[in-house]
């Protein structure tokens, strides 16, 4: 059953990735001095424009070590509110989570507990899920909950950055951070001692990142890629992840895009997710 | 517990269920017809309402489930039963965002004891109940649903399921469709809810979501009959035998017919609030298990006993909650019948059934504090209340359950342990699976079903038939 909760949250995923943790493709450190402080970065890709509200379908392929590989097709949508981003994810396809559903209500007070549901159809039940296991991985994927809550947010409540250097993703230039979690439990919770990201400085976005375990062992390597601008709104369209200790892997492939459409109040309910699409 | 209050009775219906006269079925035909004929009216009268042209489709989508069941005893691994299940599902989307959505079960059994057909047949409603093929396999129209959206309602009608419960393994609020116990509680509950033709309402009152239900078809809890490998035996279900010399004669179950007077209806009101999952809901239904009632006489032959199979309504008043704190779920559901029937003991009451109240919760706790792990655990409990006599179940009957649930493998291997306990009699049921999703739409599982404890408890009863199950799952698209 937790699995599938998790497995939906992955969906949200949309973005996000990227957000979290980020690091270093090849850097070529210059003097810190030159290099913009790291809470300015931090506070550039955080404000980024993400619009009002965004539906978009969200394709996953998962692949094993053994190249088996697995899809998941989806649809969903986000709305920021005055105190809060709510985001649904409907499964579409395979057959055997078709019409699982998962709904999250993340406000902006730090210290109150996000609120998410899982719709379950083998159950026929919404089921009301803990927010607070954010390390665990979702639907399969290589990405946490964590990772997909943040979108393409960076967590600076979670972890102290600092610039380190420039670097290159993707053939852009960009600017270096690595992530420390500010403590031990968080390092925990979140499954990461450290984080290395390439942000591109010019559109504030996450291009390429690597994770480290709590063992201090290369975990994890993010790649987003085909980044465009869609309505006025810089947007990844993939993002690959690779797990280094399991030999797994996660393609996220965005698409229709649109933050120009409505998106109905109604579809963040608990009815809306049990309804389906 | 929900279970044990909802059994009582049943398993004698099962000889009633035989004696339906046959001309009482073409009756219930003809009138199923007039159901039919009201049901199709308020479709169509929906699609009325909408606005733009209605039957301009904008897409079908189609699809069939697979699956294959192989069951052994788990004792002497001697085969149990084979099972073929087609499960096709057809879904039409129209350009206004209504949407037509119809699902059948094809299912083929390969052991008698587990036969479709032998059930309490004359539970199903004449147009709910499949069409049986032979002695081993049915046909069924499982969900014939029609929904449509509109500015401020949003209408469901037709065959469907609605659940209101949440707890895991058994029920208290779940309690609007009836249920098939032709496997006890083995089946998923999705695939022993007995949808029912309704007209299903949701709109908002306020900060309320509320739902509006009319339930005109009268099915009901579907049981094995004589010679099932589930057929109950617990006293806590059925009747205690008469004494040698007595006679026994049972009487065709008189159904509630009248389309609109025996309806069953329900509302729903629900909402969030300051982190809570609340709801009220209230419920005007007839008992899904028939009472037997006893008549007790002196022929000239001896003593004589006529059991009388009738279904009585009750209201029901319930709510439920729900709300996570850091790696806890804490949930709970509560209903109030305020007309219970439950088995009288010995001759304490002259008819062998004594009325009273109950009141039935759960309280249940989940964590997640373990990665890809959920440890979930319930307690149930039911009490009964201003009984007129002495009655065979216990005043509060309570039932603990444990589930832990882990996945490996990115979510391919799911293991699962759910144990029941009930703790008055000290039976219960441990069920273990382990499941591997081979790619998208393939999937295979090995589980395990474990009763345990005294003959004369739900659980223990069947003892005998701890089982052994392998199964595969395939999906088309």
């Amino acid at each position: 059953m937790k699995s599938i909760l998790r497995r939906s949250a992955l969906l949200s995923i949309c973005t996000t990735i990227c957000a979290a943790p980020l690091f270093a493709q090849s850097s070529e450190n210059t003097s810190e001095a030159a290099l913009p402080r790291a809470e300015d970065v931090v506070a550039h890709i955080n404000s980024r424009d993400e619009g009002e509200a965004v539906s978009r379908k969200l394709s996953i392929e998962m692949r094993d070590k053994r190249g088996k590989t697995r899809h998941r097709e989806t649809r969903s949508y986000r709305k920021y509110y005055a105190g809060e981003k709510r985001t649904v994810i409907f499964y579409l396809s395979p057959k055997n989570i078709k019409d699982t559903a998962f709904l999250t209500y993340d406000y902006n007070d730090p210290e109150q507990e996000d609120s998410q549901w899982l719709y379950l159809p083998a159950l026929r039940k919404v089921r009301r899920i803990s927010a607070s296991d954010r390390g665990d991985y979702f639907l399969g994927t290589d990405m946490t909950y964590e990772d997909i809550k943040l979108e393409t947010r960076v967590s600076s409540a979670d972890f102290n950055f600092q610039t380190i250097g420039t670097c290159d993703a993707d053939d852009k230039p960009g600017l270096q951070i690595q992530g420390t979690p500010k403590s031990q439990e968080i390092a925990r919770e979140l499954g990461y001692s450290k984080t290395l990201s390439c942000v591109d400085n010019e559109i504030w976005m996450v291009r390429h990142s690597q994770f480290w375990d709590i063992k201090g062992n290369l975990l994890k390597t993010v790649t987003i890629s085909n980044i465009e601008q869609i309505q006025g709104i810089w947007s990844q369209q993939n993002i690959d992840v690779e797990n280094h200790k399991t030999g797994h892997s996660t393609r996220l492939i965005f698409s229709e895009i649109d933050y120009q459409s409505p998106v109905p109040e109604d579809i963040f309910t608990t009815n809306a997710i049990k309804r389906g699409l | 517990m929900r279970l044990n209050a909802d059994c009582k009775n049943l398993a004698v219906l099962t000889f009633a269920s035989a004696k339906v006269a046959a001309n009482k079925t073409s009756v219930l035909i003809i009138k199923s017809r007039y159901l039919l004929t009201a049901i199709a009216t308020i479709i169509f009268a929906g699609l009325g309402t909408l606005h733009s042209p209605v039957l301009q489709a904008a897409g079908l989508q189609s699809s069939v489930i697979a699956s294959a069941l192989w069951s052994a005893d788990s004792g002497n691994f001697k085969r149990q039963n084979y099972q073929f299940t087609l499960e096709p599902e057809f879904i039409l989307r129209f350009d206004n965002r209504a949407k037509l959505t119809a699902l059948s079960r094809l299912r083929s059994i390969s052991l008698d004891a587990l036969s479709p057909e032998n059930v309490t047949d004359n539970a199903y409603s004449p147009y709910s109940k499949p069409l049986f093929i032979g002695n081993s396999s049915e046909f069924e129209l499982r969900e014939f649903y029609l929904e449509i959206p509109s500015e401020n309602y949003y209408f469901t009608l037709g065959k469907q399921q609605v659940v209101w419960g949440k707890a895991d393994g058994l029920k208290v609020l779940d309690i609007v469709n009836p249920q098939s116990y032709r496997e006890f509680i083995l089946e998923d509950f999705d695939d022993s809810r007995i949808p029912q033709w309704l007209a299903n309402i949701e709109t908002n009152i306020g900060a309320w979501d509320a739902q509006f239900l009319w339930i005109p078809d009268q099915s009901y809890h579907v049981l094995a009959s004589e010679g099932g490998l589930y057929t109950p035996t617990s006293p806590l279900l059925l009747p205690q035998a008469p004494p040698a010399g007595v006679s026994v004669d049972v009487e065709p179950i008189e159904r509630p017919e009248r389309l609109l007077k025996d309806s069953d209806i329900g509302l729903r009101l629900s909402r969030f609030w300051k982190g809570w999952d609340l709801s009220l809901n209230y419920l005007y239904q007839y008992d899904n298990f028939a009472l037997l009632y006893q008549e007790r006489s002196l022929t000239a032959v001896g003593p004589h006993v006529t059991i009388e199979p009738q279904y009585r309504r009750t209201h029901v008043l319930g709510g439920s909650f729900s709300n996570a704190f850091d790696n806890w779920v804490l949930r709970g559901e509560l209903a109030y019948f305020t007309d219970r029937y439950f088995l009288a003991e010995g001759l304490s009451d002259n008819d062998g059934i004594a009325k009273g109240k109950e009141v039935s919760y759960v309280v249940g706790l989940d964590w997640a504090g373990l990665e890809n792990t959920l440890i979930s655990g319930q307690l149930f409990q039911s009490v009964a209340l201003n009984r007129q006599s002495a009655t065979v179940r216990d005043k509060s009957e309570s039932t603990l359950s444990l589930l832990v649930n882990h996945t490996l493998l990115n979510e391919t291997l799911e293991l699962r342990l759910i144990w029941l306990a009930n703790s008055n009699i000290g039976d219960g049921l441990v069920r273990l699976r382990v499941s591997y999703e081979w790619q998208d739409n393939l999937k295979t599982w090995l589980s395990s079903d474990t009763f345990y404890g005294s003959e004369e408890g739900l659980f223990g009863q069947f003892d005998a038939n701890d089982r052994l199950t392998l199964g595969i799952e395939i999906g088309f698209e």
